[in-house]
């Protein structure tokens, strides 16, 4: 058994890599002291903290392990080393994450020594399943392949927005991918899960956004994957991203998980949209992030045929009313009890299939909640400019593309299931991503999203200027990420291992 | 009047795998092989100092002042440290002051106990940080030599040549230990053995360049000089037993070629110790790895900073039994070092102390080594963790 204190307080550090600078002599320390050794008592006071996070450092030295204590093993052989920052004022030990090295593969240090590296958060290690499951961003990648550096720039908001809408959006998925047929679908890494990628893609939405995190008043996470049956996802996302002020250990942040299969997130648009517009909430801004290591059971077993579609990722949302890219203006829901996909508490995998599946519940839904929303607003599937739906496989948006009357123009942007595979809560939110990546100025969106059980949501968007202005900021865009040269491509028993995790 | 501190007989079991031994058996060997030799009376012993590392993990022994002293039948004042030269330093200091005349200093460790789990107590106990990070026990070794190397630019052939003077530090100390009949492993290897464990693991360094993991216990019994007298008539003192001490995460030190601690306590151990450093003629170095026994060549002055490769490699080439240190010869790790000696950590010290100690009174038998007569002085290092703390203790052989 781990001691759930010392993980917690590993975890409090090491996620977001806290140090602290002493204002005297500008030594740095990981991690925070309240003292310098150099300047000794006169530091006391002068001392300044500062985390590492959204930091960019170098592999000084690396060594390859082979032989992991017991709860790394899981990792199987990674390259180990130090990690400094800022020059060599401050080192830690580090590994290298995202690398399946190969018995018997030469890993030569010296030509990865000096490279730059980025922190990425991960799981820490294996611990027994009834135990918190520990975390840590001293894993790190790269910086110049797959995961870019991306500095953290709050911007000063220049506009207020009658309409609430997106001020900022970020798509996380994992460089490894399977490819069957035409289909590729996104792989996790083995330290990664729904919590990893919903922090990893909260981050990349405070990045493109220029939004201060401490202005992020609430934050709801969708998953339908969450490793844990009780404790929230949201709650690591506000502490690692540090949403909302921070004082005597607690954040001002109001933090919830939500679930409804795969519209768990995109149900949280409105009640983001709305509190945002609330004068009395007093929040400005409001993170949705939807993210899923979406589950199956293999694939000759029952539930089975879930196993051809199922991808990983996060995409994560800010509302606002100030900077919007994309205001809403409208949105239209429907629910109905139809169980065409679920999973019984204690089961680890979904059952999906039986006679509720496909015209019943995905075609119903997500007809009537666009039809309604269109009806509301007088608008014909011409007027739209972009239609995204949910894709749990190539085939079903397509189809209820055509029924609605959308052209191949409007909605083949959106469609990323055979890219990525179907990241159950981040699906149809990633299609949006992916059209906010490239429409211009005063578009419109129309997304419907779908969750099994069943319900639709539709939101009607419309972009703005701003979203021009915000573009340049994101290099991780759902196009880079999809056509990457650094992707690796895994078989089958290595997929189900991965997604395992540790 | 200050009193001076001396070793007046040493104890030791052989160090391995004992998994049909209970801990306290070994430590009982031990002190009753150090009492034997000096016919020392259990009721002359005024204060024990204990050393262990992993008893209160490995065999949930936490008191271990109370098993010892239902051991012995004594109940005096015991002290539990994590060294056999942590407890040494201690024991001196308390014969220096005149608090005691005769204490046992003792070390005891059983680390195959929990065979399961070691490799994550010794990480976790070393460098916490760098556990959560991954690290393993031998990867801070290996970052060690990256960094060697990368300081001081050797490439290609050097870079070969420096590789293969690790290797020959590993076959050295199996080739002591073959005359040493209470090492864990009395065989010996090759250079080609260590080089193609480093090339199958695709690691820096191999299974041969490591100390295993290791149980056993040693024991000293320690006087001060005019008490030693009725005891024996060769007594060997303790000039010198100091310590120094560095971060325990260890990218965060300044310099990571070499143990800072180790460069401190030699220097105060010089100057305690009143002696020079070609004074010694031997030196039991802590090899827990053989990147360990080239840096502390270098950490104690022996070599200069980024040489001790090609000292090593110049004397291994034709071995003649020590180091030639441009014409100093210092024989090193005689029982076989940690390496094939073993390195049942909290009992470690106590097996170099029992080395020097053997040595410095001629008693060594076939591992005896003599220049033109008996060497005078010598020195053993023990690190703690990696580094974390680092001790040197100085013995005067009889004639000193």
């Amino acid at each position: 058994m781990s001691s759930e204190p010392i993980e917690r307080r590993v975890s409090y550090l090491g996620d977001r890599l806290r140090a602290s600078k002493c204002g005297i002599c500008g030594k740095e320390y990981f991690e925070p002291r309240d003292y310098c050794s150099n300047c000794g008592r006169k530091s006391l006071g002068k001392m300044s903290d500062f985390d590492l996070f959204y930091d960019k450092g170098e592999l000084e030295l690396c060594t390859l392990v082979t032989e992991p204590t017991n709860k790394f093993t899981k990792l199987g052989r990674y390259v180990y080393g130090i990690v400094s920052f800022h020059n060599g004022k401050i080192r830690v030990p580090g590994r290298l994450t995202d690398w399946l090295i190969k018995k018997g593969e030469d890993v030569e240090f010296s030509k990865l020594e000096g490279r730059e590296v980025v922190p990425r958060f991960r799981r820490r290690y294996s611990v027994d399943k009834q135990e918190i499951i520990p975390t840590i961003s001293l894993a790190f990648t790269f910086a110049d392949e797959y995961y870019l550096h991306q500095e953290y720039v709050p911007v000063k908001p220049k506009h207020e927005h009658e309409l609430p809408g997106i001020v900022g959006y970020g798509f996380y998925t994992s460089r490894f991918r399977i490819k069957e047929g035409i289909l590729e679908r996104a792989v996790p890494f083995i330290d990664e899960d729904a919590i990893t990628a919903a922090v990893e893609s909260g981050k990349l939405a405070l990045i493109h956004s220029g939004v201060e995190n401490t202005r992020v008043g609430k934050v709801y996470v969708g998953s339908e994957s969450n490793p844990y049956a009780v404790k929230p996802i949201a709650s690591k996302v506000a502490q690692v991203l540090k949403l909302g002020t921070e004082e005597e250990g607690v954040l001002s942040v109001d933090a919830v998980d939500t679930e409804f299969a795969c519209k768990a997130a995109s149900s949280m648009f409105k009640d983001a949209a709305a509190l945002v517009s609330y004068p009395k909430s007093g929040i400005e801004y409001a993170m949705v992030v939807g993210a899923d290591n979406s589950q199956a059971a293999p694939r000759d077993s029952p539930g089975g045929e879930l196993d051809l579609f199922v991808g990983y990722g996060g995409t994560a949302f800010i509302f606002g009313k100030q900077d919007v890219i994309a205001e809403i203006e409208a949105w239209s829901s429907c629910t109905s009890d139809t169980p065409d996909f679920w999973r019984r508490d204690g089961e680890i995998f979904p059952m999906h299939g039986g006679r509720f599946t496909g015209d019943p519940a995905y075609f119903k839904h997500v007809k009537k909640a666009a039809t309604k929303l269109m009806e509301n607003q007088g608008l014909k599937s011409i007027d739209i400019d972009y239609f995204v739906t949910h894709q749990p496989n190539p085939q079903f948006p397509a189809k209820v593309a055509r029924e609605l009357g959308f052209k191949e123009e409007q909605y083949a942007d959106s469609l990323q299931v055979s890219k990525f595979g179907n990241t159950y809560s981040g699906c149809s939110p990633t299609g949006l991503a992916a059209v906010l990546d490239i429409a211009k100025p005063e578009k419109t969106i129309l997304m419907v999203s779908y969750g099994s059980g069943a319900g639709s949501d539709a939101y009607l968007f419309r972009t703005t200027n701003q979203i021009l202005e915000k573009r340049p900021r994101q290099k991780l865009t759902v196009k880079y990420q999809a056509e990457n040269p650094h992707l690796e491509f895994v078989n089958y028993e290595t997929y189900r291992q991965l997604k395992l995790g540790m | 009047m200050e009193k001076h501190p001396v070793i007046v007989s040493v104890g030791r079991t052989k160090f391995g795998e004992h998994y049909g031994l209970e801990p306290e058996k070994l430590i009982e060997n031990a002190w009753l092989a150090a009492s034997k030799e000096c016919d020392l009376e259990r009721r002359n012993l005024q204060a024990c100092y204990i050393a262990d590392c992993f008893l209160p993990i490995t065999n949930k022994l936490g008191l271990e002042e109370g098993f010892l002293s239902e051991l012995t039948g004594l109940h005096v004042p015991m002290t539990v440290a994590r060294s056999v030269t942590g407890a040494l330093e201690t024991a001196c200091h308390a014969i220096r002051a005149g608090v005691y005349d005769v204490v046992l200093v003792g070390g005891i460790e059983k680390m195959t106990d929990r065979w399961d789990k070691i490799r994550d107590d010794l990480m976790l106990l070393e460098d916490p940080w760098s556990y959560y990070a991954g690290g393993t026990p031998e990867s801070n070794h290996e970052l060690m030599l990256r960094a060697y190397v990368r300081k001081y630019g050797i490439k290609g052939e050097d870079l070969e040549a420096l590789n293969l003077a690790l290797a020959q530090v590993s076959v050295k100390n199996h080739e002591h230990a073959l005359r040493n009949e209470y090492a864990q492993f009395q065989r010996r290897i090759t250079v080609e053995q260590v080089l193609s464990a480093r090339k199958a693991a695709g690691k820096p360094l191999g299974i041969y360049d490591f100390a295993p993991v290791s149980d056993g216990a040693s024991a000293l019994i320690v006087a001060s000089e005019e008490a030693a007298q009725k005891m024996t008539d060769l007594p060997v003192k303790v000039l010198a037993c100091t310590s120094a001490t560095d971060y325990l995460n260890y990218p965060a030190r300044d310099d990571l070629t070499g143990f800072m601690s180790a460069r401190i306590a030699m220097k105060n151990a010089l100057e305690t110790a009143r002696i020079s450093l070609h004074d010694i003629q031997i030196a039991e170095l802590y090899d827990q790895s053989t990147v360990m026994e080239m840096v502390s060549l270098e950490d104690l002055g022996f070599c200069a900073p980024g040489t001790a490769w090609r000292s090593i490699r110049g004397s291994c080439s034709d071995y003649r039994g020590y180091y030639d240190l441009g014409g100093h010869k210092l024989f090193t790790n005689l029982n076989g070092g940690l390496k094939a000696d073993g390195n049942p950590v909290g009992a470690t010290g106590g097996a170099q102390l029992y080395e020097l100690f053997k040595q410095l009174r001629g008693e060594a038998g076939d591992r005896q080594v003599k220049v033109d007569e008996l060497p005078k002085y010598a020195c053993s290092l023990e690190l703690e963790g990696f580094g974390a703390s680092a001790r040197i203790c100085i013995l005067g052989g009889p004639k000193a």
